[in-house]
């Protein structure tokens, strides 16, 4: 199997972790560090491993971009709107309180989604029922209010 | 015996309860809508639901959660039957023989077959789970903090090679899992380590975010990044969801074959349902007398796969609940859900725990009754749900998994922990790391550090003590082959489904 240039992504972030956890543990004590370290070093040794198994199929091989599986299908605006949409949503739910977010991101959402009006306003009554019953009555969670109410 | 029997009974007195009973006509019908759904799995379902079961009793929370997991892998055979679809890939094989029976006209009769046969496999599995729990509880009583540390090595091994390509970076994620775990107060001496002043990680990155984050949050992502595609539309049928008297004899026997297969699959960590449906409808059709059918619509195929894929789910149970040591995802969130209710997987639950663990044993049977009944009373309706668009599922997934980490300690900082495991659980499965190695982690960690410091303590340091007992050994050679299982599980898979990768 050829080595895939998209795994270099996911050596260097696993390095990136043994790297952060180890600087950070100088702080701790002898005994409190030694489990951690015996982690980060577990993963740092698996991914030298997996760096070695690379280099060989990489000899062997060849090099492929990998890109093109990882990013099979892949809708860059889509995605992107769908993770600030819910980014903006999570910001926005102790400023407007928890149903008027939820509102307004599953009303974006829908719009920007091309859901059929009536398919949305099912759907947004429902969830926002479902919330009510399980979540504020039955476990009585007491929801952001925000500033609006 | 007599203790056990008095256990047992008590156990379908207390499940019988009207509590218990509503969790799982509710748990059993949000499973189906789960699993029939194609974009969602029963492991996401499963996580979604863990903060609905806070506030129940501990048994009546894993009744819900057991009867989400027999539901959804039922459910899965709905899309597979009328749309060619299978909603998780437990019911695979179903969609071969299933589908072309809709194309015949006998949508009805597939269904039915899926229903009954789905009953029989979950119900023949429970008398596993009444015989082997307890006994593999019972060797569990032997193991001290050695072996309790190499059991979290073994546990992790396994599940990393689960649905990893590449054995090394299943490895991987369970390391990174394990480095994960860390974070927290020291569980020995208390002292804070990587918390980074925030105050809500002194207890640790919480399991529940993890999992919400790693199976629902991630699959939001998966979806959104693709095109949002047009389900076809459900095939209409007019023929009864009812089998006769002989077609329940006719499948009998390939009901019986799938359980026992169904079963030692589902107790092997490792395997799943989705290769159990494969083997069942292979058998199915290797000892069939009228193997002609198969490719056409052959109603003991259809037996053969989902009585395989429900059986495996009473198996999967003995091994999560006894060891801690869950085979697939699904258990894994499962045991997740122990954990929450303050209930440790060991020999306890079946001491200190009895009545809970056998009222969740009486409920898992009785769920199979409430999956046959809703299953076909409620078939045609959810039919029109399996073709439920992601359009929908994207916005009111990512609300339920915010209020879902919301709800756990009323505070936005779990929710924005569940949003980077969502994103981390995104890139996982992206790059074909393995999120159920980081969930299993996360669990096992604490309990593996224990082990390990509590044994090096009571040795002064000697690091001999991990490999003096017999137990150790058989636990080490065990995490070895746990190690490999991964060669072997590809070559198992490639053998039942004639070639074709399963993927969980």
């Amino acid at each position: 199997m050829k080595m895939k240039k998209t795994d270099i992504g996911v050596v260097a972030f696993m390095y990136a972790v043994c790297a952060f956890f180890y600087v950070y543990s100088f702080d701790l004590s002898e005994s409190s560090k030694s489990y951690p370290l015996f982690t980060i070093t577990l993963l740092f040794g698996l991914t030298t491993l997996y760096l070695v198994q690379m280099i060989l199929a990489a000899k062997k091989f060849g090099v492929e971009s990998g890109a093109d599986t990882v990013f099979e299908g892949f809708r860059p605006k889509q995605f992107l709107l769908a993770v600030v949409l819910t980014a903006v949503y999570v910001v926005l739910i102790n400023a407007l309180g928890f149903f008027t977010a939820t509102t307004l991101f599953m009303i974006a959402s829908f719009v920007y989604l091309k859901v059929p009006v009536l398919h949305s306003v099912i759907a947004l009554v429902a969830m926002d029922l479902l919330i009510y019953l399980a979540f504020v009555l039955f476990l009585g969670v007491r929801l952001p209010a925000g500033i609006l109410i | 015996m007599l203790d056990t029997l008095q256990l047992m009974g008590q156990g379908f007195i207390s499940a019988l309860s009207f509590i218990n009973l509503l969790a799982m006509i509710g748990g059993v019908a949000l499973g189906i809508v789960i699993g029939c759904l194609p974009g969602l799995s029963a492991a996401m379902g499963v996580a979604l639901m863990l903060p609905l079961t806070f506030t129940m009793p501990a048994d009546t929370g894993l009744i819900v959660l057991g009867a989400i997991y027999c539901g959804a892998i039922f459910g899965g055979s709905i899309s597979a039957i009328l749309i060619h679809t299978p909603g998780t890939p437990a019911s695979a094989a179903t969609a071969i023989e299933g589908y072309q029976m809709t194309l015949n006209g006998q949508a009805g009769k597939a269904l039915a077959t899926a229903c009954w046969s789905s009953f029989w496999g979950g119900l023949l599995s429970c008398i596993s789970l009444y015989f082997f729990a307890p006994l593999l509880a019972q060797l569990a009583l032997k193991f001290m903090s050695a072996e309790k540390f190499w059991l979290g090595i073994f546990g992790l091994t396994i599940i990393a090679g689960v649905s990893s390509k590449s054995i090394v970076k299943g490895l991987m994620s369970g390391a990174l899992g394990l480095i994960i775990s860390t974070i927290g107060l020291d569980p020995i001496d208390g002292t804070k380590r990587f918390m980074f002043g925030q105050a809500f990680l002194a207890e640790g990155v919480n399991t529940t975010c993890a999992l919400i984050g790693l199976f629902s949050m991630s699959q939001v992502f998966i979806l959104a990044e693709q095109e949002i595609k047009k389900r076809a539309r459900a095939a209409k049928f007019s023929d009864k969801i009812m089998l006769t008297k002989e077609e329940r004899k006719k499948i009998r026997p390939t009901i019986i074959r799938s359980w026992i297969m169904g079963n030692i699959i589902g107790i092997l960590p490792g395997a799943g349902a989705s290769i159990a449906c494969f083997m069942g409808y292979n058998s199915a059709k290797q000892f069939s007398k009228h193997k002609e059918e198969f490719g056409h619509g052959a109603i003991e195929g259809v037996a053969g796969s989902e009585a395989a894929n429900n059986a495996v789910t009473g198996g999967s149970l003995i091994p999560m609940l006894t060891l801690g040591i869950p085979g697939e995802s699904v258990t894994a969130v499962l045991m997740g859900g122990l954990i929450i209710q303050g209930l440790a997987p060991g020999p306890e639950l079946f001491t200190k725990h009895a009545a809970m663990t056998y009222t969740f044993f009486a409920g898992f049977v009785l769920v199979q009754f409430f999956m046959l009944a809703i299953g076909t009373l409620g078939c045609r309706g959810f039919a029109q749900i399996s073709r439920l668009s992601d359009a929908i599922l994207i916005p009111c997934v990512t609300v339920l998994c915010v209020i879902g980490s919301y709800a756990i300690h009323k505070n936005m900082s779990d929710v924005i922990v569940m949003l980077i495991f969502g994103v981390l659980g995104y890139l996982m499965r992206k790059f074909d790391l393995n999120t159920a190695a980081v969930v299993l982690a996360l669990i096992l960690g604490p309990i593996s550090e224990k082990g390990l410091r509590g044994a090096l303590r009571v040795s002064d340091g000697d690091i001999g003590c991990l490999f003096q007992s017999p137990v150790s050994w058989v636990l080490i050679i065990l995490s070895i082959v746990g190690i490999f299982s991964p060669f072997l599980m590809e070559k198992f898979e490639k053998k039942v489904s004639g070639g074709e990768v399963l993927e969980e």
